[in-house]
C-alpha cells in the first residue's frame, strides 16, 4: 500500500529525513518508535503532505501512484488519514459541521452522493458509544477547549468516521491517563481490517500494550535503524534509545 | 509548520459579479452644487415649500463645515463640485403602474444582480421599493401593506400624500447639521424610502428595499425614514450592489429610525457595493449616516448589518435610547479585502432609566485592507440601571492588512455596567493544514472558519439574508488566503 | 477668560534666567518647538477628555510673579517620613532642584548618578509636554546601571513640591539606562504640600539595554490641590523584562503617559495601575506600547475606584506594527463607580498591521457586587466596612502585583486610608 524509498526531507536548511525506507501492506499495523527529534512526526507530516517540509530525495508511492505530486487534501480523498499529535483548535466551526464537510469530500472525490443528514447522526453517535464519548462533543467548536484526552479521542472519532485506508497516528497516546488510553486502543483495534494499514508513532511502548504491531521500527537521526517483531519494542523499554544509537553508530 | 505563504494569496480572484453598467439614457443635472441646484431639486420633485426651506437650512449650514478627517480612513480629496447632484431614469415622467411597464432594461438588470423582482418578491412575501438612480421604479404588495395601514412608499410620494408626517419626523433624529455629509444628504437628498407603522400594528412582511448606483458621477443621496409608532413592529431589510465602474462614486445617505412607546425594529443591510478592483482603483465612498431614536419607553431597535463591499466604509449605525427599558442592539460582521478601507462601529447612548444595549462586532480583514471599529457606549448621569455588553472580535487574514478597534466608554452613572472584550485572530495555516488534511480544500477551509467567525451576527439576520450574506462573504474573501 | 496658551515671551525671559549650562541648548530648541507647536487642547485625540488650560493659566500666573525659577523650600516634613517608612536609597528632587547631597549619599557599587548637566543632551520632540520640561529644566538626575549588575537595594527618587507661593511650576526630569543582564529596582514617589498653587510635570526616559530589568513603582501622591502631567518613555533592549506598577492617590488633575516601545524581540512588558479618585479629582492615564517587532509581549492591567465627583481617564493604545510577528498584547481596565457624580472615560484601542498576534482587551465599569455586600452585612459589619473591605480586595489585585517589596507595606495603608476617606464621603 505505502513504498517509502530513501526518502530525504529537510525543513528550513536542517535535514530532518535521511533516506528512510518503509513498506507497508495492506492489514498491517506497523510501530515507528524513536527518541524525540529522531524524526518520527516529520515523517507522519511528510506523508500528510505539510508544506513546510521539503522532500529533497527519495520517493513515496502510495497504491500505486506517486504520492509526493498530491495536494494534502487529495492525499485524504485518497483514504490517508493523520491523526494530529497536536489536534488544531478551530472556534466557531462546529465538529459535526467539519466531520461531514470531510466525509462529503471524500465521498464526492469517490463519486458518491453526499451523506444523508440522519443517517450522519446515526453514525457518528454509534461510533461516538464506542468512544466513550458525550455526543454533546458534535456541537462543540472543532477541538475547542477540549482537555488533551478528548482531543485524542476527537481524532479517532474522525478517523472512524472517515475510514481511511492508511490510518497515521503520531504519538496518539501521549497526554492519555490510562482510561483514555484503552478507549482509545479500542477505537484503533476496532478499525483493524484486512484492507486498512495502520501506523503507529510512540514515543512509548505503553501503546503497544493495547495495540499489538506486526512490526516495529526504530528511527534514528532520521533513518529507520532497527525493525523486528513487537519484542523490539519491549526491548526498546528495557534497554533505552542509547541501545539503538549505539547500534546504529557501532 | 504552515502552508506555503505563496500559495495563502493565490486563490483565484472572481470578479466583481455584479459588475455592469446599464445603458439608460439618463436625466441628469450638471455637476456642482448651490442654493440653484438645491432649489432646482425641490422644484423638480414639486416639493411643500417647507421642504424646500428646510434644503436651504442644511445646504447653508453645509457651507461652513468641516470634512471630517478622524476616520481610520485614506483617500484623495472629494471635489463636491464635480459631483451631479440629481439623476432620473427618462421614464420618470410616466411611472410605471405595474411590473409590465417597467423598462424591460431595468427588470434585466434586476435579472443580473439575482433579483427576478416579480418572482422572487411575491416568493419571499417581501415588498420591494427598488431605487434606480435616484427615483423609484416599482412598488409591489402595496395593497396587503395598506390594508394593515402600513405606509411603505418611495420618500417623495410621502412628502405629496403625508406631509404631516415627513415635517413632523424628517430630521428628529439625525438634524440637519448632525455631522457633514448628513448636512450635505439633507440639502440634495433626491429620493429613499419612508415607512409608518400605525400604532399596534405588526407589520405582515418583511420590507425590503435595493438600492443600486448607476449613473456615472453621480452621488447617490438617500434618505430613509422609519417610523413605528405605539406597539408596533417591523422589519426592514435593505440590500445593495452596485455596477463596476473605475471613477469612485460618493454615497452619502442618512436613514432615521424613530421607535415610540413599546415599538420595535429591525434593520438590516447587507451591503456589496463595489469595491474596487484588486489593486484599489474605483468603488465606492459609502458614508453613511444611520441613527435610531428609541424614543419611547420599553422601545427597542436592532441594527444587523454584513458589510462587505465599497472602497471606503464610514458608518456608525447608532442608538438613542431615551425610552426607559428600551434596548439598542448592533450586529455587524465587516470585511474588508484587497484595498478596502473601512471604519465602522456603533454608538449607544443610554439616556433613560434600565436601558440596555448589545454590540456584537466582527471585523475580517484581508489583502492590503484596513478594517477599524469605532464605538461608543455613552452612559448618561440620569441613566440608572444602563446596561452594555460589547463584544469586538478581529480576524485577520494575511501579512498586510490591519485591524483596528477604537472604543469609547464614557461612563457618567454609577449603577450601570459596562463590559467590552475585543479579541484577534488570524487565520492559521496550522488549521487549514489540519482541515486539508480531513480532505477539505483551503477555499471551503477558509469559508467554513470565517462563517464560524460570524455566525453570532448571521443568526440574527432575516433567513433568505443570511443565506445570502454568507454566500456574499465567500465570494468578497476570494484571493485573501489560498 | 483663561488662556490655553503660555504667555511666550514671559517663558523665553524665565528660560533666559536659568543658569547657562550644557543644557542650556536643548532648553532653547525645545522652546522653539513648543513656541511653534504649542501645547495640546481637547481637540487632540490623545486629550479628549483632559483639559490642560487650568495648568497653563497657574503657569501663567507663576511667569507673571517673575521668579527665578521655583522658590526654594524645605521639604523635610514631607520627605522624611517617606524615606524612613520605604527603603531605598533615596534621591531627592524638591521645587525642580536635584538635592546633591543626595546623589553624594548614594553609594551603590555598579550605579552612578550623576547631574543631567554634566553631559550634553538632544533635545527630544516627541511629547509636547516634553518640550516644556526641557524648556524650563533647572537639572535632572542621569542614573546608570552597568552592565552585569544586580543592585542590592532599590533606588529612590523622591520628588517633592512646597508650593509656597500663590503659583509655582516645577519640572522633573530622570534620565535612566539599565546595563546589558543588570537588573533595577526603582520606587518615584511624587509628594507635595503648601498652599498656593501647583503644577509639577516630570519626564522620565528609561533605556533597558539587553537582557536587562527594571521594576519601577510609581506612586503619586500630591497635596489633593496640586497637579501633575508626567511622562515616563520606555525603550526596551533584546529580551529586556519592564514591570511598570503606578499608583494615583493624589493631585487634582493628574495626567500620566506611558509610552513603552518595544524595537527588539524577546522583550516582556508588564504595567499596572490602580486610581483612586474622589472629590474634585481628575486622573488620566494614557498608556501606548509601541510594538515594532516580534516575538514580544505586552500585559496591562489598571484599575480605578471612583467617589463623589472624581473623573478618570484611561486609554490604553497598543500598536502592532507591520511585521511584529509573534507580539501577544493584553490590556485590562476594570473601574468601581461609586457616586452619581463621577465618570470614568475608558478606551482601549489596539492598532494591528499584522496577523500573526494575540490581541484582546477587556473593560468593565461597574459596582461593588450586592450579594456580597449584603452577606457581609449579615455577618455584622456596617455598610462602610463591607464597601471598605470589597474596595480593598479589588484595588489589592494591583498591590500584590507589586515588582519591588520594600514599598508594600506602605502602599498597603495608602490605599486602605485612601479608600476609607473616600467611602466616609459616599455613605455620608
Amino acid at each position: 500500500m505505502l513504498e517509502i524509498n530513501n526518502l530525504k526531507a529537510t525543513i528550513g536548511t536542517t535535514e530532518i529525513l535521511r533516506g528512510l525506507s518503509l513498506s507497508v501492506k495492506a492489514g498491517e499495523v506497523h510501530a515507528i518508535m524513536g527518541p524525540n527529534g529522531s524524526g518520527k512526526s516529520t515523517l507522519a507530516q511528510v506523508i500528510a503532505g505539510h508544506a513546510d517540509y521539503e522532500v529533497t530525495d527519495g520517493t513515496v508511492t502510495y497504491k500505486g501512484s506517486n504520492l509526493l505530486e498530491l495536494e494534502p487534501e487529495e492525499r485524504a480523498r485518497e483514504g490517508i488519514f493523520l491523526s494530529f499529535q497536536y489536534p488544531v483548535e478551530i472556534a466557531g466551526v462546529n465538529n459535526a459541521y467539519l466531520l461531514k464537510a470531510s466525509m462529503n469530500a471524500k465521498r464526492k472525490h469517490q463519486g458518491l452522493e453526499e451523506i444523508d443528514a440522519f443517517e450522519f447522526l446515526k453514525l457518528a453517535k454509534e461510533k461516538m458509544a464506542l468512544l466513550g464519548m458525550d455526543p454533546k462533543f458534535l456541537n462543540r467548536g472543532v477541538n475547542e477547549g477540549f482537555s488533551g484526552g478528548e482531543k485524542k479521542r476527537n481524532e479517532i472519532l474522525q478517523m472512524a468516521m472517515l475510514e481511511p485506508s492508511l490510518a497515521i497516528l503520531d504519538e496518539t497516546d501521549s497526554g492519555l491517563d490510562i482510561d483514555a488510553l484503552r478507549a482509545v486502543a479500542e477505537g484503533v483495534n476496532s478499525l483493524r481490517t484486512p484492507e486498512r494499514a495502520i501506523i503507529l508513532v510512540t514515543h512509548y511502548q505503553r501503546l503497544l500494550d493495547y495495540i499489538e504491531p506486526d512490526f516495529v521500527h526504530v528511527l534514528s537521526e532520521g533513518r529507520i535503524v532497527r525493525s523486528g517483531d513487537k519484542s523490539l519494542a519491549l526491548q526498546l523499554e528495557e534497554k533505552g534509545y542509547d541501545w539503538v544509537r549505539e547500534a546504529a553508530t557501532g | 509548520m504552515s502552508t506555503d505563504p505563496d500559495n495563502i494569496d493565490s486563490i483565484v480572484n472572481r470578479r466583481y459579479e455584479h459588475g455592469f453598467v446599464t445603458d439608460i439614457a439618463t436625466d441628469t443635472m450638471p455637476p456642482g452644487l448651490d442654493e440653484n441646484v438645491v432649489r432646482a431639486i425641490s422644484a423638480r420633485k414639486k416639493e411643500p415649500e417647507f421642504l424646500l426651506e428646510w434644503r436651504l437650512r442644511a445646504y447653508r449650514q453645509w457651507r461652513e463645515m468641516q470634512e471630517p478627517d478622524w476616520a481610520h480612513v485614506h483617500y484623495p480629496p472629494i471635489d463636491f463640485e464635480a459631483i451631479s447632484y440629481y439623476a432620473a431614469p427618462k421614464s420618470d415622467d410616466e411611472r410605471p403602474k405595474s411590473l409590465e411597464e417597467v423598462d424591460p432594461k431595468l427588470l434585466e438588470t434586476y435579472d443580473k444582480l439575482g433579483i427576478p423582482l416579480h418572482e422572487r418578491a411575491r416568493l419571499a412575501g417581501v415588498a420591494v421599493d427598488a431605487v434606480f438612480d435616484s427615483v423609484s421604479v416599482a412598488t409591489t404588495f402595496k395593497e396587503r401593506l395598506s390594508e394593515a395601514g402600513v405606509i411603505f412608499c418611495p420618500f417623495s410620494e410621502a412628502v405629496t400624500n403625508h406631509p404631516e408626517l415627513v415635517q413632523k419626523y424628517l430630521g428628529s433624529v439625525v438634524p440637519q447639521r448632525d455631522n457633514f455629509y448628513a448636512a450635505l444628504n439633507s440639502a440634495v437628498f433626491s429620493e429613499g424610502s419612508f415607512v409608518y407603522i400605525p400604532k399596534g400594528v405588526r407589520c405582515p412582511m418583511e420590507l425590503s428595499t435595493y438600492f443600486r448606483i448607476n449613473a456615472a458621477n453621480t452621488g447617490q443621496f438617500e434618505r430613509t425614514l422609519i417610523i413605528a409608532d405605539e406597539g408596533s413592529h417591523v422589519s426592514y431589510l435593505e440590500g445593495c450592489t452596485a455596477p463596476m465602474r473605475d471613477e469612485n462614486q460618493l454615497h452619502a445617505a442618512v436613514v432615521e429610525l424613530v421607535a415610540l412607546k413599546d415599538a420595535e425594529i429591525k434593520y438590516s443591510t447587507v451591503q456589496n457595493w463595489y469595491p474596487g478592483d484588486e489593486n484599489g482603483v474605483g468603488g465606492i465612498y459609502n458614508f453613511v449616516t444611520k441613527r435610531g431614536d428609541c424614543r419611547g419607553a420599553n422601545s427597542k431597535i436592532s441594527w444587523t448589518q454584513v458589510e462587505t463591499g465599497s472602497a471606503i466604509t464610514w458608518k456608525y449605525p447608532s442608538c438613542l435610547l431615551r425610552g426607559d427599558n428600551s434596548v439598542g442592539e448592533f450586529y455587524s460582521v465587516a470585511v474588508a479585502n484587497n484595498y478596502q478601507q473601512a471604519d465602522t462601529g456603533t454608538k449607544m447612548i443610554h439616556i433613560g432609566r434600565n436601558t440596555s444595549s448589545t454590540i456584537v462586532s466582527k471585523g475580517i480583514s484581508a489583502g492590503n485592507a484596513q478594517n477599524a471599529y469605532r464605538g461608543l457606549v455613552r452612559v448618561m448621569p440620569q441613566a440608572d440601571g444602563a446596561r452594555n455588553h460589547t463584544q469586538c472580535d478581529s480576524l485577520l487574514i494575511g501579512k498586510n492588512c490591519g485591524a483596528h478597534t477604537f472604543p469609547y466608554m464614557e461612563i457618567k452613572n454609577p449603577g450601570a455596567r459596562v463590559e467590552h472584550e475585543a479579541t484577534t485572530s488570524k487565520i492559521s495555516a496550522d488549521q487549514l493544514f489540519y482541515c486539508r488534511q480531513r480532505g477539505i480544500s483551503e477555499e471551503d477551509a477558509v469559508n467554513m472558519i470565517v462563517n464560524g467567525f460570524c455566525k453570532e451576527v448571521f443568526k440574527e439576520l432575516p433567513m433568505e439574508f443570511a443565506v445570502e450574506a454568507q454566500a456574499l462573504l465567500n465570494v468578497s474573501l476570494e484571493g485573501a488566503v489560498g | 477668560m483663561k488662556s490655553r496658551h503660555f504667555s511666550m515671551d514671559a517663558l523665553g525671559d524665565a528660560i533666559a534666567r536659568l543658569p547657562d549650562d550644557r543644557l542650556t541648548a536643548i532648553r532653547n530648541a525645545a522652546f522653539a518647538h513648543l513656541r511653534e507647536h504649542g501645547l495640546p487642547t481637547k481637540r487632540d485625540e490623545d486629550w479628549k477628555y483632559t483639559d490642560l488650560a487650568p495648568l497653563v493659566d497657574i503657569g501663567n500666573q507663576w511667569l507673571d510673579l517673575g521668579d527665578d525659577v521655583t522658590p526654594q523650600a524645605d521639604s523635610s516634613d514631607v520627605s522624611d517620613p517617606i524615606q524612613k517608612s520605604i527603603d531605598a536609597d533615596w534621591l531627592l528632587i524638591s521645587n525642580g532642584q536635584v538635592d546633591a547631597n543626595s546623589i553624594a549619599a548614594l553609594a551603590q557599587d555598579g550605579v552612578t548618578v550623576e547631574l543631567l548637566s554634566k553631559h550634553d543632551s538632544t533635545a527630544n520632540f516627541s511629547a509636547p509636554l516634553t518640550d516644556l520640561n526641557s524648556a524650563l529644566l533647572r537639572d535632572g538626575l542621569r542614573i546608570t546601571v552597568d552592565a552585569n549588575h544586580s543592585i542590592k537595594r532599590p533606588i529612590g527618587i523622591l520628588v517633592v513640591d512646597i508650593a509656597a507661593t500663590a503659583a509655582s511650576l516645577s519640572q522633573i526630569r530622570a534620565d535612566v539606562i539599565v546595563g546589558a543582564n543588570s537588573t533595577l529596582d526603582l520606587i518615584e514617589y511624587h509628594a507635595s504640600s503648601g498652599e498656593g498653587e501647583h503644577y509639577a510635570n516630570s519626564v522620565i526616559n528609561l533605556t533597558l539595554e539587553d537582557n536587562a530589568r527594571a521594576n519601577w513603582v510609581r506612586i503619586q501622591d500630591r497635596d489633593r490641590a496640586h497637579n501633575q502631567t508626567g511622562r515616563t518613555a520606555v525603550t526596551l533592549g533584546r529580551d529586556s523584562q519592564f514591570h511598570h506598577c503606578a499608583f494615583d492617590f493624589g493631585g487634582r488633575l493628574i495626567r500620566n503617559d506611558l509610552a513603552v516601545d518595544i524595537a527588539e524581540p524577546g522583550s516582556a512588558a508588564v504595567f499596572d495601575g490602580l486610581y483612586l479618585a474622589g472629590e474634585d479629582q481628575h486622573i488620566d492615564n494614557h498608556t501606548r506600547v509601541d510594538h515594532r517587532v516580534g516575538p514580544a509581549t505586552s500585559q496591562q492591567e489598571y484599575r480605578g475606584v471612583l467617589t463623589a465627583n472624581a473623573r478618570c481617564v484611561w486609554n490604553g493604545k497598543a500598536i502592532v506594527h507591520e511585521g511584529a510577528d509573534g507580539t501577544d498584547a493584553e490590556q485590562a481596565n476594570h473601574n468601581l463607580l461609586l457616586s452619581d457624580k463621577a465618570e470614568i472615560d475608558a478606551k482601549p484601542e489596539l492598532e494591528i498591521y499584522t496577523d500573526d498576534v494575540k490581541c484582546s482587551h477587556g473593560t468593565t465599569v461597574g459596582q461593588l457586587d450586592e450579594t456580597s455586600l449584603f452577606y457581609l452585612r449579615t455577618r455584622g459589619i456596617d455598610i462602610v466596612g463591607a464597601k471598605q473591605i470589597l474596595t480593598t480586595a479589588f484595588a489589592q489585585t494591583i498591590v500584590s502585583k507589586l515588582p519591588v517589596e520594600s514599598p508594600r507595606e506602605s502602599l498597603a495603608e495608602l490605599v486602605s486610608a485612601r479608600l476609607s476617606r473616600m467611602l466616609e464621603a459616599v455613605v455620608k
